[in-house]
C-alpha cells in the first residue's frame, strides 16, 4: 500500500512537471495539442493526488501503524472522526491535502474557463503546473507521508484539544482558503505571460477568489469561536503569528476583491491589482512557512521542520519572478482612465484599499519584527498585544466608516449636494446613536464609542439601500414586499450580498468593541458557601464534585447566578484531567444572554485540594454578536457566490467589447 | 489632461505609506517591543524582557497567594544558565515541567520576576517528533 501512495505522487510530481515544461512550450510556440496535453496532465495530477489521498485514508481508517505518519498521529482509541482528521492533522498529510486541493482547483478551473479564454489558459496551466511541481517535490522528497517503519503497537494519539468538531473543519476551510488563492494568482500570471492584460482574467477567477475568501473568513472565526470555548483564557483573538498569518492573505483578498470591481467598471487599478494578488498568494504561502518553520515563537508552532528553508525559497523566487513579469508588462498595464476627483467612488475603493494594505504591512511587520531585530541587533524583540489593537483602531476605524461611504458614493466625482442628500440620513443616525451611547456610559472608552457611533452609520445606510431598492423593485411590478424584496436581491446578487457581508462587518466591530472595550473581569478565591459580585452578577459558589469518564476526570465547580434579584441558575466550571495523555484542561462556564449577547464567562483556574476554588470571571457585553456575525457572513458570502448565468454573460460581453484584440 | 490626476494618486499611495512608515518606526524603536530572550542570556540584563525557555522542577507554590515558583532552562537544554522564576496570575492549562513557556517580566536580584498573567505555553503537539524536554 505504501508503495501505491509513493508511486501515485512521483506520478503527480511527474504530470506536474510534463505540464510545466510542455506547456509553457506549448504557449510560447503557440501549439495547439501540445498545450491540450498539457492542460490533461494537470487534470491528471488531480486523479494521481487522489489516489495517493485515499491511500493515506485508507491506512488512517485501518490503523496501519506501519505508516509512520499514522503512528505519529493518531491511535487505536482515537473516534474514527478525528482518525480522518489526523490527514490533515500532521505536516506530511496537509502538504498532500494542499497539493490535493491545488491540483483539483487548477484542473476544474482550467476546464470551466477554456472555452472562452483559451489563449490565457495556455498560460494559466504552466503557471498552476509550477506551484503543484512544488508541492509534488516537497511530498516525494522532502516530507513524505508514506515513510514506513516497524509497526508499533499502538500510536501516539492526538493532543486532546484538538479532538475536537471545530479541528474537523477550522483547517480544511483555512486550507481551502489559502490554495484558493492560488487560482486569482495563476490567470493573474497567464495574463501577464500572454499579455492578455484585459480584465478576462479577473471575470474568470471572481468567484474562486471569493470563494477562497469567503472560506478564510469563516475558518478563522470558527477557530476563534474554538478558542473561546475550549481553549478558555477568556479571549477569542491573541495576534498570534499563527493567527495572523490566517488573517494577512484575507485582508489582501478583501482589498483584491473591492479594487477589482474599480477596474472591471472603468478599466483603473491595473497594476495594482496584479500586485495585490500576487501579495496574497505571497502571504499564503507565508502562512504556512509560519506555521510550519516554527520560525517565531506561537502558541501553535507544531513543529520544527525541515520545509521551513524549501518555503522560503519558493516564497523569494514567486516573489521576483511575478514582479519581474509585471515590471516587464509595465507598459501594457496602463490604464485606459484615471482618477477625476478625490471624492468618488473611485477614491473611496482606493482609500479602503490603502488602508486594508496598511493594515495586513502592519501586522506583517509585526510578525516578522522578532526575525528582522535577531537579524540586525542580534536580539529578537517581540511586539505586544498593544502594539496590534494600536494599528487595528488606526486603520480600522477609518475602514469600517468609509464600508457605509464607499458603496453609496458617485462614480467619477461626487458633488457636494449629492453627498449631502445621500449621507445626512445616516449621519443623523449615527450622531444620535453616538450622544444616547455617551449618555448610557460608552464614553469609557472612546475607540469603542467612535466604533459604536460609525457602526449605526453603516448599517443606516445599509438599511437604506434595501429600503430603497425594494420600493423601487414594487413600483416596477413586484407582487408583494417580500416579492419585491427577493428579486432585489437575486437580479443583482453581488451588490446585496456585499451589503450582508458589510453587515456582518459592523456586527463583527460591534462584537469585538463591545467585549474588548466594554469588558469586566473579577477573580476571586472562594471556600464552599462564599460569593463574589462582578458587575450587576452575583455568583455564589456551592459544590465541587469530581466524576470520572472514559479518558479523564472531570472536576466541576457549581455556580449559583444571581442578576439583580433575578435567579438565573447555575453554572458548572472545572478543569478535565486526562489520564493518559497527562494533561489537565480548563473546561469553562459560559452563560449566554440570548437578548443583549451578553457571555458570563468562570474559569476555574485553580482548585485548591481544601475545595476551595479561584475562580476568574469575566462579563463579555455583545460577545455573541461575533458569532452571530459569522453566520451572516456565510449569508452574504453564499449569495454573492450563488451561481448567475445572466451576470456572467453580461462580464463576458463587456470583456469581449472592451477586451484587447485576441492576436498575438 | 487626464495625466494630471496620475500624480495625485501617487501622492496619495506615498502620504499613506509615509505616515505609516513613521507608525511603524514610533512604535517599533520608542514604543513596544521586549527583547525575546533565553534564559542563558538573561544575566546582567535590566528591564522587560520576555523569557522562553523549559520548565525545571519542582514547581512549588500557590500562584494566586504568594507565587509560583520553578526554573526555566535553555530550550536547547543546556541548564547551567537556568534562572529561577517567580510567577502569579493565570497559569495555562498545558504548564508543568518540561513544557516550553514564555513570561514577559524582569530580572530582580537573581530571580526573574514575571509580570502578573503573561505566561503562554506552546502547544506541545503529538505531531511533532518527540523533543527531549517532553519526556521530563
Amino acid at each position: 500500500m505504501p508503495e501505491l501512495g509513493r508511486a501515485a505522487l512521483l506520478v503527480t510530481l511527474g504530470l506536474s512537471v510534463y505540464a510545466l515544461v510542455a506547456g509553457a512550450a506549448a504557449a510560447h510556440m503557440g501549439r495547439r495539442r501540445l498545450a491540450l496535453s498539457a492542460q490533461n496532465a494537470l487534470v491528471a495530477s488531480f486523479v494521481t493526488t487522489a489516489v495517493a489521498a485515499a491511500v493515506l485514508v485508507a491506512a488512517l481508517l485501518r490503523n496501519d501503524f506501519s505508516f509512520t505518519y499514522v503512528a505519529r498521529t493518531t491511535s487505536d482509541a482515537l473516534p474514527t472522526a478525528y482518525t480522518i482528521s489526523a490527514f490533515w492533522g500532521g505536516q506530511e498529510g496537509s502538504l498532500l491535502l494542499w497539493l490535493l486541493i491545488l491540483t483539483g482547483f487548477g484542473a476544474m478551473a482550467v476546464r470551466l474557463n477554456r472555452g472562452w479564454a483559451r489563449d490565457l489558459i495556455v498560460w494559466v496551466v504552466p503557471v498552476f503546473a509550477a506551484v503543484s511541481t512544488f508541492f509534488a517535490f516537497l511530498v516525494v522528497a522532502v516530507a513524505s507521508p508514506f515513510a514506513t517503519q516497524a509497526a508499533p503497537a499502538d500510536g501516539a494519539g492526538m493532543t486532546p484539544s484538538l479532538q475536537n468538531p471545530y479541528m474537523l473543519v477550522h483547517p480544511v476551510l483555512l486550507y481551502l482558503g489559502y490554495v484558493g488563492l492560488t487560482v486569482p494568482f495563476a490567470f493573474a500570471m497567464g495574463a501577464l505571460l500572454s499579455s492578455r492584460l484585459d480584465e478576462r482574467w479577473l471575470i474568470a477567477t471572481r468567484r474562486w477568489t471569493l470563494f477562497a475568501w469567503a472560506a478564510l473568513g469563516i475558518g478563522q472565526l470558527l477557530g476563534s469561536h474554538w478558542a473561546y470555548v475550549e481553549v478558555g483564557w477568556g479571549g477569542y483573538y491573541a495576534w498570534d503569528p499563527v493567527e495572523n498569518a490566517a488573517l494577512m492573505p484575507w485582508l489582501a483578498a478583501t482589498a483584491f476583491l473591492h479594487s477589482v470591481m474599480i477596474q472591471e467598471k472603468r478599466g483603473m487599478l491595473r497594476v495594482w491589482n496584479v500586485l495585490l494578488v500576487i501579495l496574497a498568494f505571497s502571504l499564503s504561502l507565508f502562512g504556512t512557512f509560519l506555521t510550519r518553520s516554527g520560525v517565531v515563537n506561537s502558541i501553535h508552532s507544531f513543529t520544527q521542520s525541515s520545509i521551513g528553508p524549501w518555503f522560503l525559497a519558493f516564497i523569494a523566487v514567486t516573489v521576483a519572478v511575478s514582479l519581474a513579469l509585471v515590471f516587464w508588462r509595465l507598459p501594457q498595464l496602463r490604464s485606459p482612465t484615471k482618477l477625476e476627483s478625490p471624492v468618488s467612488r473611485e477614491a473611496a475603493f482606493l482609500y479602503n484599499n490603502l488602508l486594508l494594505l496598511a493594515l495586513c504591512l502592519a501586522i506583517l511587520w509585526g510578525v516578522v519584527y522578532p526575525m528582522l531585530s535577531e537579524a540586525v541587533r542580534g536580539e529578537a524583540i517581540v511586539l505586544g498585544r498593544s502594539y496590534y489593537d494600536f494599528f487595528l483602531r488606526a486603520f480600522g476605524l477609518p475602514l469600517l466608516l468609509l464600508m457605509g461611504i464607499g458603496p453609496l458614493i458617485a462614480w467619477r466625482r461626487a458633488s457636494l449636494r449629492s453627498l449631502t442628500t445621500t449621507f445626512r440620513g445616516p449621519t443623523i443616525v449615527a450622531l444620535v446613536t453616538g450622544v444616547a451611547l455617551l449618555f448610557l456610559g460608552a464614553g469609557s472608552s472612546i475607540p469603542g464609542l467612535v466604533a459604536y457611533t460609525f457602526s449605526a452609520f453603516v448599517l443606516a445606510t445599509i438599511v437604506m439601500e434595501f429600503a430603497r431598492g425594494t420600493r423601487a423593485r414594487r413600483a416596477l411590478g413586484a407582487a408583494s414586499w417580500p416579492a419585491a424584496f427577493g428579486s432585489l436581491i437575486s437580479r443583482n446578487r453581488r451588490r446585496y450580498g456585499g451589503y450582508v457581508v458589510h453587515a456582518a462587518i459592523v456586527m463583527l466591530a460591534i462584537g469585538v468593541a463591545g467585549s474588548s472595550a466594554f469588558d469586566r473581569v473579577a477573580e476571586a478565591k472562594l471556600a464552599k458557601g462564599e460569593s463574589m459580585r462582578i458587575g450587576d452578577y452575583t455568583l455564589v459558589y456551592r459544590s465541587l464534585d469530581e466524576r470520572a469518564s472514559s479518558n479523564a476526570t472531570e472536576i466541576r465547580a457549581t455556580l449559583d447566578v444571581i442578576r439583580g434579584d433575578r435567579d438565573l441558575g447555575t453554572l458548572r466550571a472545572g478543569k478535565n484531567a486526562y489520564t493518559i495523555e497527562q494533561q489537565v484542561s480548563n473546561e469553562v462556564g459560559i452563560r449566554s444572554d440570548r437578548l443583549t449577547g451578553e457571555d458570563l464567562f468562570v474559569i476555574a483556574e485553580q482548585i485548591d485540594a481544601d475545595g476551595s476554588v479561584y475562580f476568574r470571571v469575566f462579563v463579555k457585553p455583545l460577545v455573541n454578536l461575533i458569532w452571530l456575525a459569522g453566520l451572516v457572513f456565510l449569508i452574504g458570502s453564499m449569495i454573492t457566490l450563488w451561481p448567475d448565468r445572466r451576470e456572467q454573460r453580461r462580464l463576458v460581453a463587456r470583456a469581449a467589447e472592451v477586451g484587447i484584440p485576441a492576436t498575438p | 489632461m487626464a495625466r494630471n490626476a496620475s500624480p495625485a494618486r501617487l501622492v496619495i499611495a506615498l502620504s499613506v505609506a509615509g505616515v505609516l512608515a513613521v507608525f511603524l518606526l514610533y512604535t517599533s524603536i520608542a514604543g513596544g517591543g521586549n527583547p525575546s530572550l533565553a534564559p542563558s542570556e538573561l544575566a546582567g540584563r535590566t528591564g522587560d524582557v520576555q523569557l522562553a525557555g523549559l520548565v525545571v522542577g519542582p514547581v512549588r507554590g500557590d500562584a494566586h497567594a504568594g507565587g509560583l515558583r520553578f526554573k526555566l532552562k535553555d530550550i536547547s537544554g543546556d541548564s547551567r544558565g537556568s534562572v529561577g522564576v517567580l510567577y502569579t496570575g493565570s497559569v495555562p492549562d498545558l504548564f508543568k515541567a518540561g513544557r516550553h513557556i514564555v513570561v514577559d517580566g524582569e530580572l530582580r536580584r537573581g530571580t526573574f520576576v514575571a509580570e502578573p498573567g503573561s505566561m503562554i505555553t506552546k502547544c506541545p503537539s503529538k505531531y511533532a517528533p518527540k523533543q527531549s524536554g517532553d519526556s521530563a
